[in-house]
């Protein structure tokens, strides 16, 4: 499989130079075809000096229900009245011509003196003229939707994932500095669910109806944190809502340090924290003053965290960072649970399965790195990749084809994308997982010595808190994947995985959205293949793991 | 320049590592293939610290000859020796020396770095055996090994056991590669080894150096025109041919094949190819599961879209801080700046600064340090 896909590689690499005609539109698992469906991109000719300086995030945002009818959280009066007053015209116009299908007719010159009027820019004026983006505004405006938000150089996009435009339909630009780092909550209280961090640190919590119903370019009803950096001027590298938080966020920055906010407070308090007196201890420090937000500081590492996830419930929080290291945390405790570093170099992404029994992080080593929550421990590598691994996810929706449901063996999916331009699609199935045969068994004696620390990944019992060196190689399972898929020109930067599709997107701001095989496809024919393939890289000798057996 | 100066003292302010000189290269036209890699070297602490010995030893001894590795001493010791913490040198001497030894290097021609690099290397190390061999005042007739101007590897006399004398070159960047050969038809496994003291990979578009290093050991089958004689099958078989690193090097310096000849055009050609590197690195294609770690200490950068032009610079790790060497310009930058070198994942990209010669140093166990 690992020699299949260096294939796929270099055949791809001698076809670079005419770039997209290679790429397939796509791409065979075992339980079928997942299909490119809609491409979604931001403005051609959109700042090319910006590229580069930023990589494209993406958010999948998902509109329930109706909004509350006031914000606590609106903006000035003045502001709030006008945008009213936009939205009721809106509603007009969708109420007259709102069908989905009309959006891409085209010519629709009623909501296009819409933008036009209350826009003198040209960016929003050539979204116009792809027509449909402006009936997808009308349609959407009280109803629920489900949209990508995804930063590209200075501004933001929000495109609606179920409408075949490409172009998104609002942009936000940021004057001063530019976005990096974003996230939603579908559960949030009151309007504010959409959070977006800054390069020079700035974060900002606003609504996300409340943008899709304003049509200018800039945020509106926003709440500014850290203005000006004023509480930390490094890079916001991810941003999360606190899983039952109550609006409580964390913000993870580049200097190692994160914080936590309470999107409730204003950020006007005095909020300075005592200087860290050893950067490379964790440490966690309160603010002051009951008004301060943020009103915490975890130093979580030296160098920068480069990405952040909560367990489902929000009981962990994990950390991964330039040092290489994951950090598992019990968030309310403020503890330091467990935790590990990367074969070598940093890590640049992590991911919880949903019953947070296990972790995934992505990194510079190349590897797809299975953490045990219950073992506290790394139990697979996944080879695959030819470069660093940016994006990691459990497919929360993937149900094994061959499981009746109620069998031992757990399955999980998971993907990931990486700078080599592909995805990979993977099954952990726990029975599976192997205890490598070891090269030099110990002359006699006893097992948990024999062999000193390098064999000590499988032997001992390790203490809450502690962070595990790196593994060696010939110590952890490999995992091979399902199936690898080159899907875009550029390196990719994250994944994505909803009910219905698998979107990837690059550093460059293009995104792909794949649907997965229909429960109307031709599942028959391909559900043949499923144990040969999933079979494949079943090992000759096997100790298993799970049922913890795997002594020696 | 002297601005320039003051002005990265400024930025390191009392981080200023101390007994430390960060000091520019002026250039005689074209002489930045030299400046790059002499900065990268300069900043190789084990090799500059044995250099620097050398030339301490060596004064003692009395003038000796000049050569190029007393002019490379000569160099390192002016340096390190300067009043002032930056500023600017001129390496004069050893740029001079360099183009009376070797033709190649005496045009004002664009030069290519990893070839003189590798010429610095051999020279050195043909020096100091010299040296030794007439220490030990052994009329030996060994006449130093037959180098080719762009092979890294330093042939060692085939199979015949005159004892390898092992200088402190040797022991910083010489590495042993395996290349195992097993013939498909009476499966014989023939290895030879051979020493190095760079690895040339060959590249691919959005890849890593991991990647390019699993392809480097990745198994190649001889067959048809290129078939394998077999000594025990007395005859050309079709065999499979591996490479593996059997000793890795205390530095491991790795250079990206960038400059290719295509065919298809009689010329060579310069491959933008997006190649990562991280900071840390293992080699997980040696013979052993070693699992050593290196540490990313320098980069040569190839500036420009063509092979028969442009420019070299080099980023250079220094005490925790990096910094950016362009000639007589020295500045200071962030970590995080050292991915702007790792090429364009588009042909035809506005950024020309790629990453073409990365210095590693292992780290933990110094076992070869003298």
């Amino acid at each position: 499989m690992i020699n299949s896909s260096n294939g796929m590689i270099s055949t791809s690499s001698t076809s670079a130079n005419t770039q997209s005609p290679g790429l397939k539109t796509y791409f065979k698992t075992p339980e079928g075809r997942y299909k490119l469906h809609y491409e979604k991109t931001h403005p051609s000719g959109l700042l090319h000096y910006a590229h580069g300086k930023t990589v494209t995030q993406v958010t999948l945002a998902i509109i329930k229900d109706k909004p509350a009818p006031s914000t606590p959280t609106a903006p000035p009066s003045g502001f709030s009245t006008g945008s009213g007053v936009r939205s009721a015209a809106a509603r007009l116009l969708g109420a007259s011509n709102g069908s989905r299908a009309l959006s891409f007719v085209g010519g629709n010159g009623g909501s296009k003196s819409i933008s036009s009027s209350s826009s003198s820019s040209g960016r929003i004026g050539s979204l116009g003229t792809s027509c449909s983006s402006n009936s997808m505004i009308n349609s959407n405006f009280d109803g629920k939707g489900t949209y990508l938000i995804f930063n590209v150089g200075d501004a933001i996009f929000i495109t609606d994932l179920n409408s075949q435009d490409k172009d998104p339909i609002k942009s936000i630009h940021f004057s001063n500095s530019n976005p990096v780092c974003h996230a939603f909550d579908q559960d949030a209280k009151d309007g504010h669910d959409l959070l977006i961090g800054l390069s020079s640190g700035d974060v900002y919590s606003v609504s996300l109806r409340q943008q899709l119903q304003d049509v200018g370019k800039k945020l509106v009803g926003a709440h500014h944190y850290n203005k000006d950096g004023s509480v930390n001027n490094s890079r916001c590298m991810s941003i999360a809502w606190v899983p039952g938080g109550d609006g409580a966020f964390v913000v993870a920055h580049a200097d190692g340090n994160l914080y936590v906010y309470e999107k409730s407070k204003d950020g006007a308090g005095d909020s300075s924290f005592p200087v860290i007196k050893d950067q490379t201890q964790f440490s966690v420090s309160h603010a002051r003053y009951s008004k301060s937000n943020p009103i915490a500081r975890w130093h979580i590492c030296q160098g920068s965290i480069n990405g952040i996830a909560f367990s489902n419930e929000g009981a962990y929080l994990a950390t991964v960072g330039r040092d290489g290291y994951l950090r598992v945390f019990d968030y309310s405790k403020e503890q330091l649970i467990c935790g590990g570093k990367s074969y070598y170099g940093a890590l640049l992404c992590c991911a919880w399965s949903m019953d947070a029994k296990y972790i995934l992080t992505g990194g510079e080593d190349d590897l797809v790195q299975v953490w045990s929550m219950e073992d506290r421990k790394v139990v697979a590598w996944g080879e695959g990749h030819n470069s660093w691994v940016s994006g990691v996810a459990f497919d929360s929706y993937w149900s094994s084809p061959n499981s009746d449901g109620t069998g031992e063996n757990v399955v999980y999916r998971f993907g990931s994308v990486g700078q080599d331009t592909q995805l990979l699609l993977w099954d952990l199935e726990m029975d599976e997982i192997v205890v490598p045969i070891r090269r030099c068994p110990p002359p006699g004696g006893s097992p948990t010595f024999s062999t000193g620390s390098q064999s000590s990944h499988w032997d001992s019992v390790i203490p809450v808190g502690t962070l595990q060196p790196a593994p060696s190689m010939r110590d952890v399972p490999k995992l091979s994947p399902v199936v690898a898929h080159r899907v875009h020109t550029e390196p990719l930067s994250g994944l994505v995985f909803t009910q219905e599709c698998v979107l990837t997107v690059c550093r460059e701001g293009h995104v792909k959205i794949w649907m997965r095989p229909g429960a109307s496809d031709s599942q028959s024919g391909n559900s043949e293949t499923i144990p040969s393939t999933s079979l494949k890289e079943k090992p000759l000798l096997s100790s298993k793991i799970g049922s913890s057996t795997y002594k020696q | 320049m002297g601005a320039a100066g003051s002005k990265l003292e400024k930025a390191l302010g009392d981080q200023f590592p101390e007994g430390e000189r960060y000091f520019g290269l002026e250039n005689f036209g074209n002489t930045c293939y030299c400046n790059s890699v002499l900065q990268a070297l300069y900043f190789c602490a084990p090799f500059r610290e044995q250099l620097l010995e050398y030339y301490a030893n060596s004064k003692n001894i009395g003038d000796a000859e000049e050569n190029l590795l007393t002019c490379l001493a000569d160099l390192f010791s002016q340096i390190s020796s300067q009043k002032k913490k930056t500023g600017v040198i001129a390496p004069k001497r050893f740029v001079q020396r360099l183009k009376k030894q070797n033709e190649l290097f005496r045009s004002y021609m664009h030069q290519d770095a990893h070839e003189f690099l590798n010429f610095l290397l051999n020279e050195l190390v043909d020096i100091l055996e010299k040296e030794a061999q007439a220490v030990k005042s052994e009329p030996e007739t060994s006449s130093p090994p037959e180098k080719t101007a762009n092979g890294p590897k330093h042939a060692q006399a085939n199979g015949v056991s005159k004892e390898p004398l092992v200088t402190w070159v040797h022991k910083n960047f010489q590495g042993i590669l395996t290349n195992e050969t097993r013939c498909l038809q009476c499966e014989t496994v023939t290895a030879r080894d051979e020493t190095f003291f760079d690895l040339s990979l060959d590249i691919e578009q959005n890849s890593s150096i991991t990647s390019c290093l699993k392809n480097f050991s990745s198994t190649e089958t001889l067959n048809a025109e290129d078939k394998f004689f077999c000594d025990k099958c007395c005859s050309l078989q079709e065999a499979q041919k591996r490479m593996k690193i059997k000793k890795p090097p205390h530095i491991l310096v790795i250079h990206l094949k960038r400059f290719k000849y295509i065919e298809q055009l009689g010329r060579y050609k310069k491959l933008s190819y997006r190649v990562v590197f991280p900071l840390e690195l293992k080699l997980s294609n040696t013979v052993e599961d070693a699992d050593i770690e290196y540490s990313l200490f320098a980069v040569v950068v190839h500036v420009g879209s063509g092979p028969n032009h442009g420019h070299y610079v080099s980023l250079v790790k220094s005490h925790n801080h990096w910094l950016f060497f362009d000639d007589e310009n020295v500045e200071m930058i962030d970590e995080s700046a050292v991915q702007t070198f790792f090429g364009s994942a588009q042909e035809y990209s506005s950024n020309t600064d790629h990453g073409y010669i990365l210095f590693y140093e292992s780290i933990g166990a110094s076992n070869n340090k003298s």
